[in-house]
């Protein structure tokens, strides 16, 4: 499998980026998916999604108020809009030289850099290489929806191992989340009610 | 280094406060009393699981049932990481087992350790995380011996392993030890199983005062109507059985001889250790020693014989005392006559004793004496004179006696004048309370034995369901302390006095199987240890005169040694 692009980075801070995109674009990137940032050739990104954005504009609000919109209206407004649509990443690691780190990157991208979706064996390098050291930076984010978030990025990535043959990869990715949240019950318990809530288990 | 029985590893603790180890096993996987080893670094600890504490990294993990909220395998993993068992153990011992064989420092640590070390008290506490193993066969035999060495006899098995645990014989009888246990225990079964040892090990003869005629002759168990197999039956005449009183039977064996006491041998300290028994008074002390200043070794005899209250009448028909009168003496000798008529009275339960006499038929007391020194083993059965009144008196007397002999004949070998090295001699008390009890204990000879008479090659084996009545001072003088379930508090204390970690074996001994497991306590022992004790039974005496124990457990050892 290829990786798709999704989009061109509009903002960037070393702990997260925004990315723009077309609607066409939009279907493929998905809450809690893997993400690359290619900055060159031995230097990548990595990110989970954690917000998809559609903002609003002056065509929309008037749209909205209007009577009996035509679908073909309603679907040029979709997919040619002068909005993009915004698709927020936390860095959670990077490639440098073909290892892997689950470090906030030395530099984030710059405007304009490419986003891609990960492939599947990008996936499991990227998750399965130490000890979901990456997990620290999503639980840090305090005013993100962490329980969620994990949730949905756990039963991605779990599919991604499991195609492989590797069952026990989301069992020990909760051990590790139990261990770092065992002192904070309540962060704790949302993340396994989100996570009960997902096929994985 | 972990192996296949690793069950946690360390999380604190301290030398007073116990050990603290996380288990990594299921709790029933371990009970009270197992017996771990640690390793950290170049020594080697040993101790004791004394509880298991169920516990949580937050409350509220316990607090909810989070398997109704989680799907089983979250749940699962949550209960792994957050609720836990902790065993509280008590270090007992340490070894330094120097760095591994192929450690570049090995040579070196070698050289500075010619012999090989021996496990010694506890004196640090192994690093947090070392790893917490039960203990193995080759473990269980470098701390309390190999069951194959001579000497070392298997009192009973660990609790969950069942490996041999054996007693040190030769130090046992060095100083004097006791079995206690409430009633239907098993005391008088591991008195037996401990005597047969004794007996069949031969470095010390033993004297067994048998107040219920259970140890001598065969007996029926009570609650299951078994034949149980005694002493004389099983050496033969290695024990010689002593009934007490002319022509007693014991449970219908012939006794070897009767003991029957000389009026003549009875003193009034002998009296004077009666004083509860006989609810004698304050006065008593000064009438004896008049009867003994006027009749020396016959005032038993010339105080019975005088008639209480016989009087005669003078020429002018006034009634005096008549001269054998217990009022007469007490007028000539300057004693209160009320206090000698009393004195007299309550002798009567003395005085009539059937086993006093005044020419016994024999020396019976020498005889025990001498069986005694020549290496044999006597058992004194009570027969039909159970009272304490007969047990206290007779014991007394007859260890008086004793304690005098062992002590001239340390004597006379200490000073050079006699070559011959007194047998070591272990006198087996039952219902020791009665001769050691506050009251008591500092008149009879057993609590000098128990304080003073190791050096002079005599110690008790003292067997009670009451230890909390037995002097403190005694209780402190026992070396091996045996013991089955108690249920008081006191009796707890008292058979937990002066040891280290006796609130941690508190608990231990008090929910330990009401009937065949003991808690093995105090100097004889390198280390506390509950052990299921060792039937008393055909397999027993098999195994004990057969040698087929130690072939079995010879070939079981090497293997579990890996050999």
């Amino acid at each position: 499998m290829t990786a798709i692009e999704i989009g061109r980075l509009l903002r960037a801070s070393t702990t997260a980026c925004v990315v723009g995109c077309r609607v066409s674009q939009a279907n493929v990137p998905a809450f809690g998916g893997l993400v690359r940032i290619p900055l060159d050739a031995a230097y990548s990104i990595f990110g989970l999604i954690y917000d998809i954005r559609i903002e609003d504009d002056g065509l929309v609000r008037q749209l909205v108020t209007a009577d009996n919109v035509p679908n073909d209206v309603i679907l040029d407004n979709r997919v040619n809009r002068n909005v993009p649509v915004e698709v927020s990443v936390l860095h959670v690691g990077y490639e440098q030289h073909g290892r892997i780190f689950h470090l906030l990157p030395p530099r984030p991208p710059l405007s304009l850099d490419l986003l891609y979706t990960c492939r599947p064996e990008e996936s499991r390098a990227f998750t399965g290489a130490g000890r979901f050291g990456y997990f620290r930076h999503i639980l840090r984010a305090a005013d993100l929806p962490v329980g969620e978030l994990l949730a949905a990025h756990l039963r991605l990535a779990n599919a991604d191992h499991a195609e492989q043959g590797n069952h026990d990869w989301a069992s020990a990715a909760v051990q590790e989340l139990i261990t770092l949240l065992r002192d904070d019950y309540p962060t704790l318990m949302t993340v396994l009610g989100a996570l009960a809530d997902t096929e994985a288990w | 280094m972990e192996n296949d029985n690793t069950i946690g590893y360390v999380v604190g603790g301290s030398l007073k406060e116990n050990l603290n180890v996380r288990l990594t096993v299921s709790p029933q996987a371990v009970q009270e009393g197992s017996f771990v080893v640690i390793d950290s670094g170049d020594w080697r600890f040993y101790g004791l699981v004394t509880d298991l504490v169920l516990g949580a990294t937050d409350p509220r993990f316990a607090d909810e049932q989070s398997e109704r909220r989680l799907p089983p395998r979250l749940a699962g993993l949550l209960h792994g990481q957050t609720l836990y068992t902790n065993l509280e153990v008590l270090p007992a011992l340490m070894l330094e087992r120097g760095p591994d064989p192929a450690d570049p420092r090995y040579p070196a640590w070698r050289m500075a350790h010619t012999e090989d070390p021996r496990p010694i008290p506890i004196k640090t506490v192994p690093s947090h995380h070392a790893p917490v193993r039960r203990a193995e066969a080759g473990d269980v035999a470098e701390i309390f011996g190999d069951p194959n060495k001579k000497g070392n006899f298997i009192i009973g098995y660990t609790r969950e392993q069942l490996l041999p645990v054996c007693l040190d014989l030769d130090k046992f009888v060095q100083r004097s030890s006791g079995i206690f246990g409430a009633t239907g225990t098993g005391k008088s079964f591991l008195t037996r199983i401990i005597l047969a040892g004794l007996i069949q090990h031969d470095r010390a003869s033993v004297l067994i005062f048998d107040m219920h005629n259970e140890y001598g002759p065969d007996d029926t168990a009570s609650d299951t109507n078994q034949r149980i197999p005694g002493l004389k039956s099983k050496f033969h005449s290695k024990v010689q059985l002593v009934g007490l009183g002319r022509d007693t039977n014991i449970r219908g064996a012939t006794p070897d001889f009767h003991l029957e006491i000389a009026e003549s041998d009875i003193t009034p300290a002998d009296i004077e250790m009666l004083t509860r028994e006989l609810n004698l008074r304050e006065t008593t002390s000064t009438t004896l020693n008049a009867l003994v200043g006027e009749f020396r070794d016959q005032w038993f005899r010339r105080f019975r014989e005088m008639k209480p209250g016989a009087t005669i009448e003078t020429e002018d028909g006034k009634k005096i005392p008549a001269p054998d009168s217990v009022e007469a003496w007490a007028n000539q000798a300057g004693v209160n006559v009320m206090a000698a008529l009393g004195l007299h009275d309550k002798l009567r339960k003395v005085f009539y004793l059937p086993y006093i006499v005044e020419r016994p038929a024999g020396d019976a007391i020498s005889e025990i004496i001498h069986s005694l020194e020549a290496g044999r083993h006597v058992v004194l059965s009570f027969g039909d004179h159970e009272s304490d009144l007969d047990y206290l008196l007779v014991t007394n007397m007859l260890t008086r006696q004793i304690r005098e002999r062992w002590e001239q004949t340390t004597n006379e070998f200490r000073s050079g004048k006699s070559s011959r090295e007194p047998r070591p001699l272990v006198i087996a008390i039952e219902e020791a309370h009665k001769l050691l009890n506050r009251e008591l204990a500092s008149q009879t000879a057993f609590s000098t034995i128990a304080r003073e008479m190791r050096k002079y090659y005599v110690t008790l084996l003292i067997i009670d369901q009451r230890p909390s009545q037995i002097y403190d001072e005694v209780m402190s003088q026992l070396g091996t302390r045996i013991s089955g379930w108690l249920g008081d508090d006191l009796d707890i204390s008292a058979v937990l006095s002066g040891l280290a970690g006796r609130e941690a074996l508190r608990g231990m001994l008090a929910r330990l199987q009401p009937r065949e497991e003991v808690l093995l306590l105090g100097w004889g022992v390198p280390m506390p240890i509950p052990v299921k004790s060792r039937r008393y039974d055909e397999r027993f005496w098999q195994e004990l005169k057969g040698g087929s124990e130690s072939k079995r457990s010879e070939a079981q050892i090497l293997k579990e040694l890996g050999f």
